[in-house]
């Protein structure tokens, strides 16, 4: 009981702190910062905001003012199976990747810091290689004479080669390879957050280790994966050079759609329309994550 | 031959060359509240771990009546335990919290509601049953902790200095909710710290560790007024340490000379000791009185400050070899006596003991 007036009294002291470091920030520290902001805000105008009005505006006006490039996007059967595969890819990726990012990041999260810092540094260099040259590395091993093919008929696992390449199988692995590190990261940082203390608890609570890791571990680590999960998605949404080197014509994505409109049609109207809507798609899909992760801290206090 | 209830066996537990436990062989009664005491380092977490199967031993057993442990996996050992740290689980509410080992259990609804409510009463933190973890204050997560662990009955309570990390009102608070809750659940309970008044406070028994041994098992009183090491005495209660000669032992009275050629008989001697060997006679602050008694030895000392505590003064005085000397008398000093001033203060042989220095 009077435990309970004690928390209450403490957190409504906390309340007034609060309110009156927020105070603080309104009358000196807002306006001193607007000021000292003016220039990067200048920038962010300049390189942001009126590129993508412009875009909008393209994608309205040419060929002719209207809304034409917006209804031949989405009423047509061909733009709307680019608009499909896109997000199949996207999806598929994101779901490969978090299955695969997952034990990585558990194992980085309870490995000794030294040897977790040297893992790190591998899959940080492993961002700084030339996007084009692990992709084409990935065509060496998946192409139907490539590595993986080689090696599985030479040991009679099978007697043709797979189709590992230009198809959506072969997008998938490259894709999942590039995204891993974004998906790793945000997600080391959640794991390493939940005390290994917790699982022990729910292990001598009677819980195997597979119910500790259904019940305990993965709830805890959503705010992670969502996070990670997001910006894989989003990345793959856009992406263009592994969809273009391993995937095939049949399953064309977004990006590379928008380059052959303005590359090879020139059809700049069509090619924004198509980015404007890849962008709402992504703005839509940031602002329900912020509303689920936000919701999640107010009342789980994670 | 029945067995006992819990038994651990010549335990030893080695991480590379560091041992940190070193033999530890102990039987536990079912219903006994038994405390592992010691300061850090001292192998009574590293034991306890080894009982709750978060570490195999090097070597050594550790058996429940009768059958042994070590080859069950931890979260099959229906072991309960409370932990130093917080470790509800942040995502689940309070009665979620005390339900989950019922429902990985896979025990049927009705029960687990019931089970949750009971657990929760003991607890008596009924009204908080859909707060989440982050809105309690300390002492209420470990008595939510205690209910998780007490929800599935299990045989053994373990607690690894669940109140550490709380201030020292609600350190006593949660005490009392203890003593409690054991009376109450009959329940087997190990406890490990390092604080010893919460030891003398808390158990039946204690187990006293020193560099991963245990240096002697007993009741707080055995602890207190029959220490079997100089480790123990200073340990548990206040003690001070005056150098001594050992003069001789005769039809078990022992004889020894003081640093200021006094010769006192009669202390009790922990061990056998050579003529003339250099001893250290352990007396206790409050085994010292005022005046003198029959059967009393007496210790020249110089008065240097009297203080009040309020039930009790507490006087720091002085021997002749300069070393200073704890005294806290059950008998007051007159009021008008005056300090600094030298005096004899006396204390009763038997409540003495000496060890090897």
């Amino acid at each position: 009981m009077d435990e309970t007036v004690r928390a209450v009294s403490s957190r409504s002291r906390v309340a007034v702190m609060s309110v009156e470091t927020r105070r603080n920030f309104g009358t000196v520290r807002v306006p001193a910062g607007l000021n000292g902001l003016l220039p990067a805000l200048i920038l962010i105008m300049l390189f942001f905001v009126i590129p993508v009005l412009a875009l909008l505006l393209r994608s309205v006006t040419e060929p002719e003012p209207g809304l034409q490039n917006y209804a031949a996007l989405l009423g047509d059967g061909t733009y709307a199976r680019v608009f499909f595969n896109t997000f199949l890819v996207a999806a598929l990726v994101t779901v490969a990747t978090v299955l695969v990012a997952f034990p990585v990041a558990w194992m980085l999260a309870i490995m000794p810091s030294g040897l977790a810092s040297i893992i790190f540094g591998i899959i940080i260099l492993s961002m700084w290689t030339n996007l084009l040259t692990r992709t084409y590395a990935w065509m060496v091993l998946l192409q139907r004479t490539g590595v993986i093919n080689r090696t599985l008929m030479t040991i009679g696992v099978i007697d043709h080669p797979l189709p590992l390449i230009n198809n959506l199988t072969g997008v998938t692995i490259g894709m999942v390879y590039i995204m891993l590190p974004f998906m790793i990261l945000p997600l080391v940082g959640t794991l390493r957050a939940i005390d290994p203390m917790t699982l022990r608890a729910a292990s001598l609570c009677g819980a195997s280790p597979f119910q500790a890791f259904r019940r305990i571990l993965v709830p805890l680590s959503l705010p992670g994966v969502a996070a990670g999960g997001l910006m894989v998605f989003v990345m793959s949404l856009g992406y263009f050079v592994t969809p273009a080197l391993l995937g095939g014509t049949s399953n064309m994505m977004l990006a590379e759609m928008i380059a052959q409109m303005v590359q090879s049609l020139l059809n700049w109207g069509l090619g924004s329309a198509a980015a404007f809507i890849l962008l709402v798609v992504t703005m839509v899909l940031y602002a329900l994550q912020l509303r689920l992760v936000g919701a999640r801290r107010t009342s789980g206090g994670i | 031959m029945t067995h006992p209830f819990l038994s651990i066996r010549n335990l030893r537990k080695a991480f590379g060359a560091i041992v940190a436990v070193h033999d530890v062989t102990l039987d536990i009664p079912r219903g006994e509240f038994l405390t592992f005491l010691g300061p850090s380092g001292s192998g009574k977490s590293t034991t306890l771990y080894a009982i709750a199967g978060f570490q195999d031993p090097t070597s050594g057993d550790v058996l429940l009546e009768g059958k042994s442990l070590l080859a069950v996996p931890s979260h099959k050992r229906n072991i309960g335990m409370v932990f130093q740290r917080y470790t509800l689980f942040p995502h689940l509410t309070v009665a979620e919290n005390v339900a989950f080992p019922l429902r990985v259990r896979r025990r049927p609804d009705a029960d687990v509601k019931k089970k949750v409510a009971d657990m929760l009463a003991l607890v008596r933190l009924e009204s908080f049953a859909g707060r989440l973890p982050g809105a309690l204050s300390g002492g209420q997560q470990q008595r939510v902790a205690l209910a998780r662990a007490l929800a599935y009955d299990p045989p053994i309570l373990l607690m690894d200095e669940p109140l550490s990390a709380l201030d020292k009102k609600l350190r006593e608070e949660i005490q009392g909710e203890i003593r409690r809750i054991h009376r109450q659940t009959g329940v087997t309970i190990l406890y490990v710290t390092h604080d010893q008044e919460e030891a003398l406070h808390l158990s039946d028994r204690i187990a006293l560790f020193k560099d991963g041994r245990i240096e002697q098992t007993g009741t707080g009183e055995d602890l207190y007024l029959r220490p079997a090491t100089d480790f123990v005495a200073g340990f548990i209660g206040n003690s001070n340490f005056l150098a001594a000669e050992h003069l001789g032992t005769t039809n078990g009275t022992t004889t020894i000379r003081m640093t200021d050629g006094s010769v006192i008989s009669g202390v009790r001697a922990n061990g056998t000791f050579g003529k003339g060997q250099k001893t250290r006679l352990m007396i206790r602050p409050e085994a010292f009185s005022m005046e003198r008694s029959p059967a009393s030895a007496e210790l020249n000392v110089e008065i240097v400050d009297i203080a009040f505590y309020g039930e009790r003064r507490r006087i720091v005085a002085r021997i002749a070899a300069g070393q200073e000397v704890d005294i806290r008398p059950t008998s007051a000093m007159q009021s008008q006596d005056v300090w600094p001033c030298s005096r004899q203060v006396f204390f009763d042989p038997a409540a003495a003991f000496l060890f090897p220095a």
